[in-house]
């Protein structure tokens, strides 16, 4: 069957796609580092929850202290969350759109869930609330942080579906025709299963690094940050160094046309593909050193590197996507008329904006060393 | 056309519609609640009223964990029915509103950090410290407002965009003012409803008399307010005055509910300025379920306004563009233009196979078959050739549907399609001649006219006997092209008569209020 593919809105674009995809892929960053945080988080509150042996251990103090970042993290996913949504709709969305009609249950059912798991959230970091009469943790309160998790896990399987989905039109026909209620999750997709455990591996690995980053910050206890540090690299060492193995997998269930992209085809695919496997590599080798060192190392170069890392991971997406949609798409045909008044507006009130909520939270800094 | 339709049973407007109300309820008192949290701190800090402010600092748990949640993930939800849904009008309005949307970002970005420091700022900063990041939350959350306000209303009134496709024109669009007027005071009004509820849980006795009377002066002066900027509203909205005769016929009971409700929203705001010692969560609870049938109804008047299109004079609610598509699909009908058609179907040979397919890519975006919007009903009373009959003239009718611009192959599918799935023709009808008569003029007449008001048919039927009567319904398709000829059976056509009768002032049965 011939796949069906929507014309794209006629209305020209108001601003060039490379700065549209560029602001697609700097928010898209921030919203993977939050979501991975956040997934992170939650899988190694669980974690500790289930190695800890008391409530005085290191395990029950990080499960305490990590469930109390958990809200700001899910507060930071969904508010940089948008803006990707917003940036890739205005490249892709007659593609997007489609896959989502095609999906259409499991991804509206997204919403539900972010709720359940928000919630969770929150009810997991209060500190008085979900105990019983003793004072120990009731029902609710301990599956908490594993329903987080659960829930967390299962949106990112909708998102994966849904944005697989979006790259295979030939697809798309049969999905849609055959179920207009729109229950066409993409299971036959070859790259799923490998690209769902690649982002969950990536966000459990970035979850360890920001651990050792904020053990750092737990002076007024050696003891406990270098708990913190070891524990954080030694999760994000194994999750890493397990989705190096998990990326070739991906890698080669990608269509071969676009794999091939980033074994040659694309001299700059290819280049970024090899720096994201050497970062890979950099980064299991700091996290080892930082483990083994007798002294406490300054996570400064693992999270600069992990950083560049998911960018270049970013960027490698997009070389995905825009190799599965090359029969039908590319951002850079579309008419523009720049809306210059706009975008500088947008500029200006960015910077300014940053520069406003830096500040509140330096202001919230300062008041809690004080 | 270009898209395919979500076929939802409940309706794709009934998800949007709950996910809507309850987004706009919640996301207004995240901004007039901001202004609240911030005023009544400084007044209780300038009394040094240690009461009142440990009550601001409880209720500004309540309100982070209800807007930042439950506020920002409606928000996110809307934008994913509206994909579901009314993909090209998403699309249209981001091609045009690109920037808009991510200015309002930019602002909620802000407004989200401002929350959560404003929050964990309670023992952490200074006074001036954490009430200035109060007001930057206010500041911002309003911004927001601002920004959404002019494509919401853009879709409703576009104005001079239509011309000339200028961001701001159709930004700052006749309807943008009175709308952001409404939406502030409904903020105001919705800080007091929600902290109406939360101290009606305080303990101490004055302290709670005292804040829920602060709290009803702001539910009373949101509402009044609100409601006067409707007048204003309403001069510019397109075809108000047509629209309440009934013109869309679901308009005149929905603009009703919220006249009554505004009402009731008033004057049950009065017990607790009266009475505020008497003043308990249940009753809170009443005035914000009565508050959120208002505000459900508010934004139903914005959308049926609309209608027939899902932006006012470009795109109808079918995905339609005025224009060149329009034009493309008069030529050359439907089934060409309607990429979601199953191939095997697309030659006609099985009539009801291509109608399943032009259903669903044209009718089910506002219909489902027994629910919202329900055709069987309809078509129980219908047979095949009637619904042919009737498809030409569609974009007549009071409900202000799209156009339909199917050839004769494509009517004769889809009536194909709609005569195997109830159009039998064979419903019940009642046994009450008043009430009979009344059906079979809403299954006819009544699609197009009101007896008094809109295209009121009354007065030009005035005096006619039965017989000038028959002969007028054997002559409808001669009085204009836009009149279908009426083709009913024996016992419908007598049924029909008797209600016109009744209007005509020449019959036996008295007339039904028509619908």
């Amino acid at each position: 069957m011939n796949p069906i593919v929507p014309s794209p809105d006629p209305l020209p674009l108001p601003a060039p796609a490379p700065l549209i995809a560029l602001l697609l892929h700097l928010t898209l960053l921030v919203h993977f580092l939050f979501m991975n945080g956040l997934l992170g988080g939650a899988a190694l509150i669980v974690l500790s929850r289930w190695r800890s042996r008391g409530p005085g251990d290191h395990h029950a103090r990080l499960a305490r202290e990590v469930s109390r970042l958990l809200p700001t993290l899910f507060a930071g996913t969904v508010t940089f969350g948008v803006a990707p949504l917003l940036f890739m709709q205005a490249l892709y969305g007659h593609f997007f759109y489609t896959s989502s009609i095609a999906i259409a249950r499991p991804w509206f059912a997204v919403i539900p869930l972010l709720l359940l798991a928000y919630y969770g959230a929150y009810l997991n970091a209060m500190r008085g609330a979900g105990r019983d009469r003793g004072g120990r943790p009731g029902l609710a309160r301990t599956l908490a942080a594993p329903a987080v998790l659960l829930l967390t896990a299962a949106i990112a399987f909708i998102y994966t579906n849904n944005l697989s989905l979006m790259l295979r039109p030939d697809r798309w026909t049969t999905a849609i025709l055959a179920d207009p209620g729109g229950g066409g999750w993409n299971l036959g997709e070859p790259t799923l299963w490998p690209r769902y455990l690649h982002m969950i591996l990536g966000a459990i690995a970035v979850g360890g690094m920001l651990l050792a980053v904020w053990g750092r910050s737990r002076r007024d206890d050696p003891d406990f940050a270098d708990f913190a540090r070891r524990h954080g690299t030694a999760v994000f060492g194994w999750a890493t160094a397990a989705n190096v193995m998990v990326g070739l997998w991906l890698l080669f269930a990608l269509k071969r046309e676009v794999m091939l992209l980033m074994m040659g085809g694309s001299r700059p695919a290819t280049i970024l593909f090899g720096i994201g496997f050497l970062l890979a590599l950099a980064v299991i080798a700091e996290a080892i050193r930082m483990r083994m060192s007798p002294k406490p190392r300054s996570p400064v170069l693992l999270a600069s590197l992990t950083v560049i890392l998911t960018a270049a991971m970013v960027m490698l997406r997009d070389v995905v996507r825009g190799g599965y949609l090359a029969p039908w798409h590319r951002p850079e045909a579309f008419a523009v008329r720049p809306q210059t008044l706009n975008m500088a507006l947008f500029a200006l009130l960015l910077i300014a904006g940053l520069a406003l909520v830096i500040r509140m939270i330096l202001a919230l800094a300062r008041g809690r060393s004080a | 056309m270009n898209y395919p339709v979500w076929q939802l049973d409940i309706g794709g407007g009934v998800l949007m519609a709950v996910v809507s109300v309850l987004h706009v309820f919640v996301s207004h008192f995240a901004i007039g609640g901001g202004l609240w949290l911030v005023v009544t701190e400084a007044r209780a800090r300038a009394r040094g009223d240690v009461g009142m402010l440990d009550f601001v600092r409880r209720h500004s748990r309540f309100f982070i964990l209800l807007t930042l949640v439950f506020g920002a993930i409606t928000g996110v939800g809307i934008w994913f029915v509206a994909g579901l849904i009314s993909p090209a009008a998403i699309n249209t309005l981001i091609r045009t509103f690109l920037w808009g949307w991510a200015i309002e970002w930019v602002f909620f970005v802000i407004e989200i950090a401002a929350a959560l420091v404003y929050w964990y700022g309670w023992d952490r900063l200074s006074a001036r410290a954490h009430l200035a990041v109060g007001w930057i939350y206010f500041g911002a959350a309003f911004m927001s407002l601002a920004v959404i306000n002019g494509i919401v209303t853009f879709m409703l009134t576009p104005g001079g965009w239509l011309e000339n496709r200028e961001f701001w024109t159709g930004f700052f669009n006749p309807t943008y003012w009175p709308s952001l007027a409404i939406r502030g005071c409904a903020a105001v009004a919705l800080a007091g409803l929600f902290t109406l509820l939360t101290a009606a849980f305080l303990d101490d006795a004055p302290l709670r008399r005292r804040m829920v009377r602060h709290n009803a002066l702001w539910v009373l002066a949101g509402t009044v307010l609100a409601a006067g900027a409707s007048y204003w509203y309403r001069s510019a909205f397109p075809g108000w005055d047509e629209a309440l005769l009934g013109a869309i016929p679901v308009l005149p009971t929905v603009a009703s509910v919220l006249r009554w409700t505004t009402a009731a929203v008033i004057a049950l705001a009065l017990w607790p300025l009266i009475a505020p010692g008497r003043w308990h969560a249940g009753s809170a609870l009443v005035l914000l379920a009565i508050a959120l049938a208002a505000f459900g109804a508010g934004e139903w008047v914005r959308e049926a306004g609309r209608k027939p299109y899902v932006i006012h004079g470009y795109l109808y609610s079918n995905g339609v563009r005025i224009g060149s598509q329009e034009a493309a699909l008069a030529a050359d009908g439907v089934a060409r233009h309607t990429k979601w058609i199953h191939p095997a179907r697309r030659d006609g040979a099985e009539p009801a196979a291509l109608g399943s397919d032009l259903y669903r890519a044209w009718c089910a975006q506002c219909h489902t078959m027994d629910r919202y919007n329900g055709l069987r009903p309809f078509l129980a009373y219908r047979n095949a050739v009637e619904i042919a009959d009737l498809l030409p003239h569609l974009g007549d009718m009071r409900a202000l549907m799209p156009p339909w611009h199917g050839d004769r192959r494509d009517d004769a599918a889809l009536s194909a399609y709609l005569a195997a799935e109830g159009a039998t023709c064979d419903a019940a009808w009642p046994e009450d001649p008043v009430r009979a008569g009344g059906l079979a003029w809403d299954l006819s007449c009544g699609l197009c006219h009101t007896a008094d008001r809109f295209r009121p048919l009354r007065e030009s039927l005035a005096g006619m006997e039965r017989e000038e009567l028959s002969e007028m319904l054997d002559a409808l398709d001669d009085y204009s092209d836009r009149m279908p000829a009426y083709t009913a059976g024996d016992a419908e056509r007598r049924r029909l008569l008797d209600h016109l009768q009744g209007l005509a002032g020449t019959g036996a049965t008295a007339e039904r209020s028509t619908r």
